[in-house]
C-alpha cells in the first residue's frame, strides 16, 4: 500500500519579508515568461520592456498628455479596487465590480445631462459623484440584502448583474429617440452628447500638466479608507466579522446590519469611480468599465486586501496596461492586451506561492519538514 | 483465548499531536463474533484510535494486525479492503443521493454502468442483515435513525468483518436503540467483529462481550462484560481521585445571582438538547456542570449568553429576565460567557487580530466618538499580559500566534476586565498543561472572593471536585443532580453522568436547583 | 427572399448553428462544477481553445487535429486552474477570473503575433467542408424542420451528442455517480475511498476541454477572421456560466436553454426581418429594444438565482459544495 510522501499542513502566516520576495519573484518569472513569449514573436524583450515601463513618455511629444491618460486609467481602478477590499474583508464575493461601475457612470450621466445647465462646476462634479455613489451603491446592498436575507449566491448573482447593467446602458447609447437625452441629438447616428462644461472634471493646471482631481480624490480616498478600516469602530467591526462570524455574533455585533452597510459602501465608492471616470472623459461611454471590476479583484487580491498594497499593486497593473498600450503602438506585432497575459502569469505564480504561506509540506511519517 | 485468532490487534499504538499525546502505548484487540465495548471519559482518545483503523490518522508508532497479518492503513480506501468499516458520529453520506446510490457510490464490484437493479440489490441484501429500508429514499429525507442505519448497511455491503461504530446510541431513542442492539448481535452472531464506543454504561453491560477502558489517552484495561458491573467501570473509566492541590477559598454566598427555571433549549438539529433545568448560582460560589460530551452544555452557554433563542423557561439575572435580550444587553448586564470550543477559537476570539484588539472586542462601542479606543485596549492588554503572565513578543501580536494557554489566558482576563457578575466558562483549561491549568484556576478563585458567580463547565472531574462549591451533572440534557463538591466522588458523579444514577429529586423537601432565597417572587409563575 | 417561411425558417436555423457553442461551454462548465469547482475561466478558457485549435486545424488541414488541440489547448486551462485550486487551495474566483484574463490575453497575443501569416480558413479546405452543412437523405427536405434541425454541420449534433454523453454519464455510471458526489459532500467521497484529487482534476480538465470545443466552433462560424479588437467568443462563456445555473446543472436541459438563450441571441439580430416578413403578427417586434435580448439570459438567470435561494428547494442541481477547497485533515 502506497504512502503519499507528504501530506499538507496548516501553517502560521508567513513573514512579511517572505512575502514580499514571493512577490518580487513573480513579477519577475511573468517577465521572463512574456520575454520568453516575445522572442518568439521576434521581439526585443529588453527594448519592448524599457518602452513598457517608461510607458512611451520620455521623448514623447506632449509627455504631459501621457500622464494625464494614465491617471485617467489608474484612478478608477485604485478606487475599484479599494472597495473591492472592503467586500472581500468580509468574505463578500462582490465580482459585480463592472456593474456598479457602469450604474455609477450612468446615474452620474443623468446628473450631468440634466442639471449641468444650471449648477455650477465644482458643485456639479459632487454631485455627479454622489449620483454615482448612490446609484452603484444600491445597485450592490440589493444584493447584499438577499445574501443576508436568503443566502443567495453573491458570487454569481453580481456575475449576471454585471450584464444586465452593461445592456441597460447598451440600450441608451444605442437607441436615438426624442426621450434620450443622452444622445448628440445633430448626429444622425446614436452618440453621446458631450457633458455641459460644469460636469467636467476638474484639473489643476500646473504648468504643462493638467492635474486631473480624481487622482487627488482617489488618494484623499486612500488616506480615509486606511483610517476608516484600521482606527474606526466601523472598520473594526467589518475586521471581526470577516475573521470570526461567530465571535462577532457573540460580542453583540449585528452581522447582518454590518454586511449591508458595508457591501453598500463598497458599491457605492465603486459607482462613485464610474462617476468620477466619465466626468473625467467628459462624456458617457457605452462601455465605461475598461475592465476595472475584474481588473480590481486582481489588484485587490494581489495586495491581500491591504490598503497601502492596493496603491501599489493597481499602480503595477496600470503600469502594465498603459505601458502595454504604448508599447503596442510601436510593435504592431504585440497586441496590447499582452499586458493581460503578464497579470495573469504574475497573479498565478502568486497565487501558487500564497499555498506555501499558507501550509507547508510534512514528510508522511517524519519529523515535521523544517519551516 | 490463544486458539482463536484476533479480527484486529493493535499493539503499542502512539500517537501525538503536535505536543499533545493523545494515545499512548495503547493495546487493544477484538475476536470475530465479538462485540467489545470501548469505553472512556471525553479526551481520552477512543475517537483517536478508531481514527487510526479507519485510515483517517496513521499511528507514530505501534502495529495493526488484521487477522493476523500486520498492516498499513493509510487511506479509507486502505481500510476498506481490509474489510474494516465504521460508521462516524457524523455521518458520512450525500443528502441528494438515494440510499442505494450512497452505497452503490463505494461499490467496486458491480459494472461501471449504473442499472435499475442496484435498487432491488441493496434492499434484498438489507433484508438479508434484517434491515428494513426504501433503497430510492433520498437521505436528505430520512430520520436520524434511518441515516445510522444506511450507514450500517453501506459498511456492511462494502464486506466490512470489522465494524466500528462511534457512539451509535447518542442520536437514537430507546427503542431505536433496541433495535440497533439487536441488529448488532445478529450481526456478531454471524462472525463480524465489533468494537462500539459509547459513555453509557447500561449499554455497555446489555451489549458487549468484553469492555475496554482508556482514560486520558491511556489504555487502562480490558475486562469480559459478565465478570464486571457499572460501578467497577466507571471506576475504570474516572480512576482513583487524584489529589491537585487547588484552593477552595471559603467566600460568604450572596442571594442568587443567575436563576434557571425550567429552561428547554433546543440544538441545530431541533432536537432538545437542554431538558426543563433548574438551577441558580450564587456570588462568591463556583458552579461545575459536568457530563458527558455534547450533552447540552453549548447550548446552555449559548442560551445564557444571549445567543441562542430558547424553546421555554426563565432566565433571572437579579430578579431581571434576561430572556429574549440581545447579546450586547447581556453583556451589559454584567453577564461574561467564555466558551472554548475544540477548535479553541472558534468563539470569543478574533484569531487573526491582535491581543489588543481582542480585549476590546465587547466595549469598542463604548468609547465615544467614531474611533477606536485603542489606547485604552493597549493598556488592558499590557495588564493583562501582565497580571495573568501571557507569554507574547507584543500587545500587537494576532492572537492566533499565542500558544493554547495563553490564548485562553487573553480570552479569560478580557472577561474579567470587563468586572462581569456572573462568569460563565466552558472548558477554560482545554488542552492546557499544568502550570497554565492551574493559572487559570487561580484567576477563577479570586474573581469568586470578590463575589462574582461562576458556571464553570468542565471536563476533569478530579479538577472540578477540587475547584467548585457544587457541581451539577447532566446527562442528555437533563440534570442528573447538583451534588455539594466536598462530599461527593468521582464514581458518583461518573455514574450520574452516564444516566445509572438520578439524583435530581434526592430531597424532597426541596425542588433541586431552586434556591430558598430565590428573587423570584412568585414560584407559581413557573409553572405556566 | 423575403417569402415570411423563408425567414422564419433562416431565423429558426441560426438559433441552433450560432448558439451551439454556448452548448459547448455550459455542458464543459456543468462537468466542472459537478466536480464542486467553480471556474469563473470559461471566456478565457474557450478563447484558448478556439485560437489553437484553429491555428492547428488550419496547418494541418484537419477538422480532428483542429478539435483535438482545441480541447487540449483549453485543457491546460483547467489544468492550470486544478493545479492552484485543487492542489495549492488558492481561491476558485480569483483564480477563474485570473484565467479569462490570461485566456484573452494569450488569445490576442497569439493571435495579432501571427500578423501576415495568419491563414484564411478558405486555405483549410478540411475545416471549411467540415463546418458544412450535413445534409440528411429526405429527412431535410421537410419543410422549415429539414433545414433547421437536419441539414447543420457536424459539430452542431457531436455538441448535442455530448451534452446527451455527459447527461449520461453523470446519472447512469458510476463514474459519474462518484463526481456528483465529490461535488455534493467531498468528506463522504473521501471515506468511501473515491479519489478526490483524481476526480478533480479529470473532470475540471475535460470540462475545460469541451469549453474549448465550443471556442474551436466560434473560430469556424466567424470563418477563422481574427479581429484585434473582438474576441470571438464575445461575452459566450459568460453566458455559458448563467446558462449552467438556468439549465439547473442538467446537460439535456442546457441543450434546451441553449436554444431559449439562443432564441433571444438571435431574435436581436432577425428582429427586424421577422417584423417584415410578418408585419400583422410580429410587428411588435420592431418596438423591443434589442438590448434587452441581449440582457434577457443573464435577467431570467438572476431572478432564477433568486428565486431558487428563497425556495431552498430540494431538487437544485447546484452541488453542494460548489466553490469550496477541499482539505482532508478539516474533517
Amino acid at each position: 500500500m502506497k504512502s503519499p510522501l507528504f501530506h499538507v499542513v496548516k501553517r502560521e502566516q508567513a513573514s512579511p519579508a517572505q512575502q514580499l520576495m514571493a512577490y518580487v519573484a513573480a513579477v519577475i518569472l511573468a517577465l521572463a515568461v512574456g520575454a520568453v513569449l516575445l522572442s518568439v514573436q521576434g521581439v526585443e524583450p529588453v527594448t519592448f520592456y524599457r518602452q513598457l515601463i517608461t510607458m512611451g513618455i520620455p521623448g514623447s511629444r506632449y509627455p504631459w498628455r501621457a500622464v494625464e491618460n494614465f491617471i485617467r486609467l489608474f484612478v478608477p481602478l485604485l478606487i475599484v479596487s479599494l472597495a473591492l477590499s472592503l467586500a472581500f474583508k468580509m468574505r463578500f464575493w462582490n465580482i459585480g465590480g463592472e456593474g456598479q461601475f457602469i450604474m455609477g457612470a450612468f446615474w452620474a450621466a443623468v446628473a450631468a445631462m440634466k442639471l449641468g445647465e444650471s449648477l455650477p462646476k465644482p458643485l456639479m462634479v459632487v454631485v455627479m459623484a454622489l449620483c454615482g455613489a448612490v446609484g452603484g451603491g444600491l445597485y450592490g446592498v440589493f444584493v447584499a440584502a438577499l445574501k443576508v436575507k436568503w443566502g443567495t449566491n453573491e458570487t454569481l448573482l453580481t456575475l449576471m448583474l454585471n450584464y444586465v447593467a452593461l445592456y441597460f446602458l447598451q440600450f441608451f447609447a444605442e437607441t436615438k429617440g426624442e426621450w434620450n437625452f443622452f444622445l448628440d441629438r445633430s448626429s444622425a447616428r446614436p452618440r453621446f452628447a458631450k457633458f455641459p462644461e460644469s460636469a467636467q472634471m476638474v484639473t489643476i493646471p500646473i504648468g504643462p500638466f493638467n492635474l486631473n482631481l480624481s487622482l487627488v480624490a482617489a488618494l484623499v480616498l486612500c488616506v480615509i479608507l486606511f483610517v476608516y478600516l484600521n482606527y474606526t469602530k466601523r472598520g473594526y467591526e467589518i475586521a471581526v466579522v470577516g475573521d470570526s462570524p461567530n465571535t462577532a455574533r457573540y460580542a453583540g455585533m449585528k452581522v447582518g446590519k454590518i454586511v449591508i452597510r458595508t457591501i453598500f459602501l463598497s458599491a457605492a465608492l465603486i459607482g462613485m469611480a464610474g462617476a468620477l471616470h466619465v466626468s473625467s472623459a467628459g462624456v458617457m461611454s457605452a462601455s465605461p468599465t475598461n475592465d476595472v471590476g475584474w481588473t480590481g479583484v486582481v489588484v485587490a487580491w494581489l495586495a491581500k486586501l491591504n490598503t497601502v498594497g492596493i496603491v501599489l499593486a493597481s499602480l503595477l497593473i496600470t503600469v502594465l496596461q498603459y505601458g502595454c498600450q504604448t508599447a503596442s503602438t510601436i510593435y504592431p506585432s504585440i497586441d496590447a492586451n499582452f499586458a493581460n497575459l503578464l497579470q495573469g502569469v504574475i497573479l498565478f505564480t502568486v497565487l501558487a506561492v500564497d499555498f506555501f504561506t499558507r501550509f507547508k509540506l510534512v514528510r508522511r511519517g517524519g519529523k515535521e519538514a523544517v519551516k | 483465548m490463544g486458539e482463536q485468532q484476533y479480527a484486529i490487534e493493535m499493539q503499542g499504538i502512539c500517537k501525538n499531536f503536535g505536543s499533545v499525546a493523545a494515545n499512548k502505548n495503547i493495546n487493544l484487540n477484538v475476536k470475530p463474533g465479538e462485540i467489545l465495548a470501548l469505553l472512556g471519559e471525553n479526551g481520552s482518545g477512543k475517537t483517536t484510535l478508531m481514527n487510526m483503523l479507519s485510515g483517517i490518522y496513521k499511528p507514530d508508532s505501534g502495529s495493526i494486525l488484521v487477522d493476523g497479518r500486520e498492516v498499513a492503513i493509510n487511506s479509507p480506501e486502505d481500510a476498506k479492503r481490509l474489510g474494516i468499516g465504521m460508521v462516524h458520529q457524523h455521518f458520512k453520506l450525500v443528502d441528494v443521493f438515494s440510499a442505494a446510490d450512497n452505497i452503490w457510490l463505494g461499490d467496486d464490484k458491480s459494472g461501471p454502468v449504473l442499472k435499475k437493479d442496484r435498487y432491488g440489490v441493496i434492499g434484498e441484501m438489507a433484508k438479508r442483515f434484517g434491515f428494513e429500508i426504501d433503497p430510492r429514499k433520498k437521505v436528505y429525507n430520512m430520520a436520524v435513525s434511518e441515516k445510522q442505519t444506511l450507514e450500517i448497511i453501506k459498511v456492511l455491503y462494502y464486506g466490512a468483518k470489522i465494524i466500528i461504530l462511534d457512539e451509535p446510541t447518542a442520536v437514537l431513542t430507546v427503542q431505536e436503540t433496541a433495535k440497533l442492539f439487536d441488529v448488532l448481535r445478529r450481526m456478531k452472531e454471524e462472525g463480524h467483529a465489533i468494537i462500539i464506543i459509547t459513555h453509557k454504561l447500561n449499554e455497555v453491560l446489555e451489549i458487549s462481550d468484553r469492555v475496554a477502558i482508556l482514560r486520558k489517552g491511556e489504555y487502562v484495561c480490558t475486562v469480559d462484560t459478565p465478570s464486571t458491573d457499572e460501578q467497577k467501570l466507571t471506576e475504570y473509566m474516572v480512576g482513583r481521585k487524584v489529589e491537585l492541590n487547588i484552593d477552595r477559598p471559603l467566600v460568604e454566598k450572596t442571594r442568587p445571582l443567575l436563576e434557571i427555571r425550567e429552561l428547554t433549549i433546543r440544538n441545530d438539529e431541533g432536537a432538545v438538547a437542554i431538558d426543563k433545568v433548574n438551577f441558580y448560582i450564587r456570588g462568591g460560589e463556583i458552579l461545575g456542570v459536568a457530563g458527558i460530551a455534547g450533552c447540552g452544555q453549548k447550548e446552555l452557554c449559548e442560551a445564557i449568553a444571549g445567543l441562542r433563542p430558547i424553546e421555554s423557561g426563565m432566565m433571572i439575572h437579579k430578579g431581571d429576565n434576561i430572556v429574549g435580550l440581545s447579546p450586547r444587553a447581556i453583556l451589559d448586564k454584567g453577564i461574561s460567557m467564555s466558551f472554548i470550543p475544540e477548535d479553541r477559537l472558534g468563539m470569543g476570539l478574533a484569531p487573526s487580530m491582535s491581543i489588543t484588539d481582542n480585549m476590546l472586542l465587547k466595549k469598542y462601542g463604548q468609547s465615544s466618538g467614531p474611533f477606536v479606543d485603542r489606547k485604552t485596549g493597549r493598556a488592558e492588554a499590557e495588564q493583562v499580559i501582565q497580571d495573568l503572565e501571557i507569554v507574547t513578543p507584543s500587545t500587537e501580536t494576532p492572537v492566533r500566534r499565542l500558544s493554547g494557554g495563553n490564548v485562553q489566558k487573553v480570552l479569560l482576563g478580557r472577561e474579567i476586565k470587563a468586572g462581569p457578575n456572573v462568569i460563565v466558562t466552558a472548558y477554560p483549561v482545554r488542552g492546557l498543561d499544568i502550570n497554565s491549568s492551574y493559572a487559570i484556576y487561580d484567576i477563577l478563585n479570586r474573581q469568586k472572593k470578590d463575589g462574582v458567580g461562576i458556571l464553570f463547565v468542565g471536563e476533569d472531574l478530579d479538577v472540578m471536585i477540587d475547584l467548585c462549591d457544587k457541581i451539577m451533572v447532566l446527562c442528555h440534557g437533563k440534570v442528573m443532580g447538583v451534588v455539594h463538591a466536598h462530599k461527593t466522588t468521582k464514581e458518583e458523579l461518573g455514574l450520574m453522568m452516564t444516566g445509572a444514577l438520578d439524583l435530581s429529586s434526592k430531597y424532597e423537601d426541596k425542588p433541586a436547583g431552586i434556591a430558598k432565597d430565590s428573587r423570584i417572587e412568585n414560584n407559581e409563575e413557573v409553572e405556566e | 427572399m423575403n417569402d415570411p417561411i423563408n425567414v422564419l425558417t433562416l431565423f429558426l436555423f441560426n438559433i441552433v448553428l450560432v448558439n451551439i457553442p454556448l452548448l459547448y461551454g455550459t455542458v464543459g462548465e456543468i462537468v466542472v462544477e459537478k466536480a464542486g469547482s467553480l471556474d469563473l475561466g470559461v471566456e478565457g478558457t474557450m478563447a484558448v481553445g478556439a485560437i489553437f485549435g484553429y491555428l492547428a486545424g488550419c496547418m494541418t488541414n484537419s477538422l480532428a487535429v483542429g478539435l483535438l488541440v482545441s480541447f487540449l489547448g483549453a485543457g491546460l486551462c483547467g489544468l492550470i486552474f486544478s493545479v492552484l485550486t485543487v492542489s495549492l487551495q488558492a481561491n476558485q474566483n480569483v483564480t477563474g477570473l485570473t484565467i479569462t484574463t490570461f485566456g484573452l490575453g494569450l488569445y490576442f497575443f497569439v493571435g495579432k503575433g501571427m500578423g501576415e501569416r495568419w491563414p484564411a480558413m478558405t486555405g483549410a479546405s478540411a475545416l471549411v467542408d467540415g463546418f458544412a452543412a450535413l445534409e440528411f437523405p429526405l429527412l431535410s427536405k421537410i419543410p422549415i424542420l429539414g433545414k433547421v434541425v437536419f441539414s447543420q454541420n457536424v459539430l452542431v449534433y457531436l455538441g448535442i451528442a455530448i451534452a446527451v454523453l455527459v447527461w449520461w454519464y453523470l446519472n447512469f455510471t458510476k463514474t459519474g455517480l462518484r463526481l456528483r458526489a465529490v461535488g455534493e459532500n467531498p468528506g463522504a467521497a473521501d471515506s468511501v475511498g473515491v479519489n478526490i484529487l483524481l476526480y478533480k482534476y479529470v473532470h475540471i480538465i475535460a470540462g475545460s476541454g469541451i469549453m474549448g470545443l465550443g471556442g474551436f466552433y466560434m473560430a469556424l462560424n466567424m470563418s477563422g477572421s481574427f479581429e484585434g479588437s473582438n474576441c470571438w467568443i464575445n461575452g459566450y462563456g459568460w453566458i455559458a456560466i448563467a446558462l449552467v445555473i438556468f439549465a439547473n446543472w442538467n446537460p439535456v436541459l442546457a441543450v434546451l436553454g441553449t436554444l431559449v438563450f439562443g432564441f433571444f441571441n438571435t431574435l436581436q439580430i432577425y428582429s427586424g426581418a421577422l417584423a417584415g416578413a410578418f408585419p400583422g403578427a410580429l410587428g411588435w417586434l420592431n418596438a423591443i429594444p434589442a438590448q434587452l435580448y441581449k440582457a434577457l439570459p443573464f435577467l431570467i438567470t438572476a431572478i432564477v438565482l433568486i428565486a431558487s435561494s428563497v425556495r431552498k428547494r430540494e431538487g437544485s442541481g447546484q452541488p453542494a459544495a460548489l466553490g469550496l477547497n477541499y482539505f482532508r485533515e478539516e474533517r
